[in-house]
């Protein structure tokens, strides 16, 4: 069967939002690669300019669309692909195949689909049809309904007793448990997730709020082979959204026993369901750990799959690509790279903890409830990955404050009863507060019931804070220090702490060495003596991570995603990295988001997955002496702290620090150049617009247009204009261009700026040239005459081309509002009618 | 916690902090590669005569738990950690693992690089150590000078008969330092199950008029049992249907005429593959094994491999081919470890059900 199929349609997971980032993008490449190997032709649909496996596939066979049933069937029946592949697509893709399904369309084109049977499909989508099956095969599920109807959902509530939670059946956006306490709760959230609800059904069952969250994410091949590769331990209780959750990996709080039956259950359900490739089954498990339900199913890439590749070193995706064309897990081969190459059924052993703190976007959109419950609300996510639990805890949330300075904030102004408020209906500072709890002395046992959260993570509070007291009475000293360092606190907070500056306290841990020593990231737990790519640092006996080579370059990954430029920022990470390998350097990247695609171990040759915070950079340097560090975007504190010490640093877009020069502050035209020495070349003229309109800020415009609404002579004035501007003020790069014009009067220049990732990104679909490539060559001095004189841009172009930021007030419950550049979370480009 | 230190005989000194109790203590070093269940490792009387690194970077999250002993008074020599946890979690929140090893005399280690101990215990091989207080030339010299027993069997089985009655079929457990994960398999198959000594005779066997009989799991090399043990197994195997694990699996080879090799380095882990032969299922199951059946020694007229280690190569099962009886080199019990072939003991419970 597998000889048969020869060309696959991907499905792509679109835009960024609230429920998936980039790691979706991220498996898709790597699923692309492994398909290539087989041989195999990809077609890739997707409309999300900030994708990396767009880049991977031959323009014929990359299909800038967006994600519908109507799109899907157009390429289905143009180009008759033999599967089609809904596992990097997220929940928008599994719907659109089962609408494909449902009508059709792939029997009628003998399409097959890979990964997740025809029939499970059905089910997986739908809570009710789910839990059914389940309960037919003996599997643990909790009692619900069906509703399609607001009387009959107030009756089933009353059956059951509230609290009920409410799920919408075959939602059109990811969303999971509402929580109702109340009947006017109830009722609300049925009307919301009616209305979500492709079939018009909500599913109303038992509260199992409080009970502990555990997560298992396995493989399964044709034969019925099976691996377990993680088990995710979420440390919030279930009422609050894994997403939003607390999650460490491996499981800190189970038993053998109970862990050992989770994995036959969620082995049994594979099982039962025929999938193949990953599955990621959720549990909810009492806390004295006498029962557990099943709570949801999702056989394709997430979140918690991606977190388990990367914390585990398995490469979760590219295995899966093989197991779809009914390769046996037996006989996977995996890329030389991987640690334990001889077999992908190793099953991952850990000898390091892993943490993920999620990140929300309240920062950038202030008016958003901020508590956390059974929506998601974050935007990204951020690791800790050390040798003890401190070590991973101090990590993670080291990297998820928005200061670049590592600190944490206090929490110390607030009032005991809003202490008490925040412990019961946690706000996204979470951790911080439990932190602030226990610094008050609140007990171990009061936390417990007041959070639901297991005591051993009170300890493991406790001890940070012990830890914390003990290096504030100690400055300067090298117990204190090696304590610090030990546990995971940072040199920036140990400086803070002690009063002093960060090169001190450096000065003595070198004098005492004190020094990071790095640990593989492998599944092994040291049984296999290869080493891997990726590794994370602590402060033990043995190095293992040496001096790569002496043509190394440093590249700082932007870390977990928030609003604004960030997901951009990770693809121009990517083909940053794959530019860099290109032109004969050694790569490192520093990166803590486990969906990052740049973090995907084939693209570089060694991944630290430490902090990206002054000290912890400065530990790579120490062992790497890197030619060069290369930073994505614009990080004004660490890389005026770093060229301060004398570190060559390149900033991509260059010119980042160098000023806007604005006349205006709105513009509806923007003309976006490279700047290269002599030669200034146009690259697209385009409308500015804001998502609702005109522009009037220039933080509104989230939306561009080509062509832009310029007859030739204005366009030719502008040109004009701009070379010669350029020609007298000093850039590099690229940049911006803007002009306002209202119709037929001459544009008038409002100013210059860089040109932002976001917009960079949409250059590359647009002209087919990747400047992020060609940017990287500038700062190497490799751009030459005869390169650019190649790129054939033609900006009289007629071709139609938009791409607009998108915002996630709809997740955020918010009303639809003006968004900012600093609001986008993702965008969608469109070659379509607009 | 007071600064101990871990020192092996190759002259390396790891500094840590002591827990549990306080003794000084020899052992032969082993690593355990398993994620979970520290309880279940260190009551397992296979540990006897040894010091157990955990790789699992925390231990002492979930306390002592009365289900989770493999058995009662554990003998293993230590315990060295990269971090415990003081945790209690039982109904009288009275017993963390830090207390119980004190109770047994049990000295821990924490705040050890476990990672670099584990890749250099990979490089030397087996190798002596000891947790003391002052790492001197006394400590070594003491070191260099312990003699572990070889009668770890001896020392650790039942020396007295013992029921665990139940209506179902009647099983005789042979006791080399069983695991209690064996008992509990046998009582949920309703098994009627009389434990016997590891020294009892075929004649001690044949006159409870078992159902079954079971060679138990156990602590140290199969080669220091004395014949008569052989001799017990090769009369046993031709009367009644016989099912062995781990050290019962090595015994049972070794009474057909296979040899037995010594690891240079013992696998103590729950993530190897292991194929099943006969159907090509992928398992995985804990395994502990410091002795293996050499390949090429089985006599191919008298035994058939049935399950394979796929990382190591190691054989992991053997079945007679003209009498009823089969072992496994791998704890088939879990606790801990996954259930995967637990089924195994469904299978003996079947071949109990066909005699005659």
């Amino acid at each position: 069967m597998a000889t048969e199929i020869q060309k696959i349609l991907i499905i792509g997971g679109g835009p960024t939002e609230i429920g998936h980032e980039t790691e979706l993008d991220a498996a898709c490449v790597q699923i692309i690669q492994a398909l290539k190997k087989y041989g195999i032709r990809s077609l890739l649909i997707d409309n999300n300019p900030f994708s990396a496996a767009l880049e991977d596939v031959q323009p014929a066979n990359m299909f800038i669309q967006a994600v519908t049933a109507d799109n899907v069937q157009r390429i289905i029946e143009k180009e008759h692909p033999d599967a089609i592949l809904a596992t990097v697509g997220g929940v928008t893709a599994i719907s659109v195949i089962q609408e494909l399904q449902e009508n059709g369309v792939l029997a009628d084109n003998e399409v097959q689909t890979l990964g997740i049977p025809a029939d499970a499909m059905m089910d997986i989508n739908n809570p009710d049809r789910l839990n059914d099956v389940m309960r037919n095969v003996g599997m643990p599920v909790i009692a619900s309904e069906t509703v399609g109807t607001l009387d009959e959902a107030i009756n089933v509530a009353n059956k059951i007793g509230y609290p009920v939670i409410v799920k919408p059946i075959a939602p059109r956006i990811d969303t999971n448990r509402m929580l109702c306490e109340t009947e006017a709760d109830m009722i609300s959230a049925v009307s919301r997730g009616l209305s979500w609800s492709r079939f018009k059904q909500c599913v109303i069952e038992q509260s199992i709020v409080g009970y502990k969250e555990i997560e298992l994410v396995s493989m399964r091949d044709t034969m019925g082979t099976q691996v377990l590769v993680a088990g995710l331990e979420n440390i919030d209780p279930i009422g609050i959204h894994s997403g939003d959750s607390m999650v460490v990996t491996p499981t800190l709080t189970l038993s053998n026993a109970e862990y050992e039956a989770l994995r036959d259950t969620a082995f049994a359900i594979n099982n039962q369901f025929r999938f193949t490739g990953v599955v990621h089954t959720h549990f909810a498990l009492r806390a004295d750990g006498e029962s557990f339900y099943v709570t949801k199913v999702t056989p394709y890439n997430d979140r918690g799959t991606s977190l388990a590749a990367t914390a585990t070193g398995y490469p979760i995706a590219y295995v899966a690509a093989s197991l779809y064309l009914n390769q046996k897990l037996t006989d996977v081969h995996l890329p030389d790279i991987y640690h334990f190459k001889q077999t992908a059924l190793l099953e991952p052993s850990l000898d390091h903890v892993v943490v993920r703190i999620p990140l929300w976007p309240f920062e950038d959109v202030t008016n958003a409830d901020q508590h956390l419950g059974t929506v998601m609300k974050s935007v990204g996510s951020t690791i800790g990955v050390g040798r003890s639990a401190e070590e991973a805890i101090l990590k993670a949330l080291r990297s998820s404050q928005f200061s670049p300075q590592d600190e944490l904030p206090s929490m110390s102004n607030l009032t005991d009863t809003q202490i008490i408020s925040q412990l019961i209906h946690p706000l996204s500072n979470r951790i911080l507060v439990l932190l602030e709890a226990l610094r008050r002395g609140y007990q171990v046992d009061e936390l417990n019931e007041l959070t639901k959260i297991d005591p051993f993570y009170f300890v493991k509070f406790k001890h940070i804070l012990d830890i914390e007291e003990d290096i504030r009475m100690h400055p300067m000293t090298i117990d204190a220090l090696h304590e610090g360092r030990y546990y995971g606190f940072g040199d920036g907070m140990i400086a803070r702490m002690w009063q002093t500056d960060i090169d001190q306290v450096r000065q003595l841990g070198r004098n005492n060495q004190i020094s990071p020593t790095y640990k593989g990231i492998e599944p092994s737990a040291g049984e296999l003596q290869d080493l891997p790519t990726a590794y994370y640092s602590t402060f033990e006996l043995e190095n293992e991570s040496e001096q790569l080579s002496d043509k190394t370059i440093l590249v700082l990954g932007r870390g977990g995603n928030q609003l604004g430029p960030n997901a951009s920022a990770d693809y121009f990470t990517t083909e940053m990295l794959k530019q860099l390998r290109k032109s004969g350097y050694q790569t490192v990247i520093m990166n803590t988001n486990p969906n990052a695609g740049s973090l995907t171990a084939t693209l570089s040759d060694k991944q630290i997955i430490d902090p990206v915070q002054l000290g912890d950079i400065m530990n790579v340097i120490g062992i790497e002496h890197p030619v060069k560090i290369f930073v994505p975007g614009n990080r004004h504190y660490l890389t005026r702290e770093l060229r301060r010490r004398d570190y060559s640093i390149s900033i991509l877009p260059p010119d980042q620090e160098k000023r806007s020069e604005l006349l205006n502050d709105h513009a509806n035209i923007g003309l976006d150049l490279f700047v290269a020495e002599d030669h200034i070349v146009p690259i697209l003229a385009s409308d500015l617009r804001s998502d609702q309109g005109i522009a009037t800020t220039l933080d509104q415009i989230t939306l561009m247009r080509t062509p832009a609404t310029l007859t030739d002579q204005q366009l030719d004035k502008i040109l004009a204009h701009a070379k010669e501007y350029l020609g007298a003020h000093k850039r590099t790069g690229m940049v911006q261009m803007l002009y306002t014009t209202n119709g037929k009067q001459a544009p008038q220049f409002a100013g210059v700026r860089p040109t932002r990732l976001t917009t960079i990104a949409y250059l590359n679909k647009v002209t087919g040239i990747n400047w992020v490539r060609m940017l990287v060559r500038q700062a190497l001095g490799e751009l030459d005459e005869d390169l650019i004189a190649k790129w054939a841009v033609d900006i009289y172009s007629d071709r139609r081309s938009q791409v607009r930021g998108t915002f996630p007030f709809k997740q955020l419950q918010l009303p639809d509002q003006l968004g900012l550049t600093t609001q986008e979370v993702g965008a969608r480009i469109s070659f379509e009618t607009f | 916690m007071a600064q101990r230190f871990l020192i092996l005989e190759d002259g390396s000194i790891y500094p840590g902090q002591g827990f549990g109790a306080g003794a000084t203590t020899t052992g032969e070093i082993v690593f355990n590669t398993s994620m979970l269940g520290y309880q279940e490792i260190v009551t397992n009387q296979i540990y006897h005569n040894q010091i157990i690194v955990f790789s699992q970077p925390i231990v002492g999250s979930i306390g002592i738990a009365h289900d989770a002993y493999e058995s009662i008074l554990p003998t293993a020599k230590g315990m060295v950690v990269r971090d415990v946890t003081d945790i209690s979690k039982n109904r009288q929140r009275s017993l963390s693992l830090d207390q119980f090893l004190k109770q047994h005399n049990i000295p821990g280690i924490s705040g050890i690089d476990t990672r670099h101990l584990i890749r250099q215990i990979n490089q030397t091989g087996t190798i002596k150590g000891s947790i003391v207080d002052v790492a001197d030339d006394h400590a070594f010299d003491q070191l260099h000078a312990t003699v572990l027993t070889n009668q770890q069997v001896a020392q650790v089985a039942t020396p007295r008969p013992y029921p665990n009655p139940n209506q179902g079929y009647n099983v005789v457990v042979i006791d080399f330092g069983l695991k209690h994960g064996i008992l509990r398999q046998l009582s949920k198959r309703d098994c009627n199950v009389t434990v016997l000594p590891w020294d009892a005779s075929a004649q001690d066997v044949i006159n409870l008029d078992p159902d079954g009989v079971l060679l138990s799991t156990g602590p140290g090399s199969p080669l220091d049992l004395p014949e008569s043990v052989l001799d017990m197994i090769r009369t046993i195997q031709e009367r009644i249907p016989l099912f062995a694990i781990g050290l019962g699996h090595e015994l049972f080879a070794l009474a057909n005429g296979s040899e037995i090799t010594k690891l240079k380095l013992s696998h103590q882990g729950a993530n190897h593959p292991i194929r099943k032969i006969i159907t090509n299922e992928i398992i995985y199951a804990m395994e502990s094994e410091e002795y293996v059946v050499d390949p090429d020694t089985i006599n191919r007229d008298r035994l058939i491999t049935t399950y394979l280690d796929l990382i190591d190569g190691s054989i992991q099962g053997l079945r007679h081919r003209d009498y009823p009886a089969f072992s496994v080199q791998f704890f088939p019990d879990g606790a801990p470890g996954p259930n995967d072939s637990v089924d195994i003991f469904d299978e003996f419970i079947e071949i109990m059900g066909t005699r005659e």
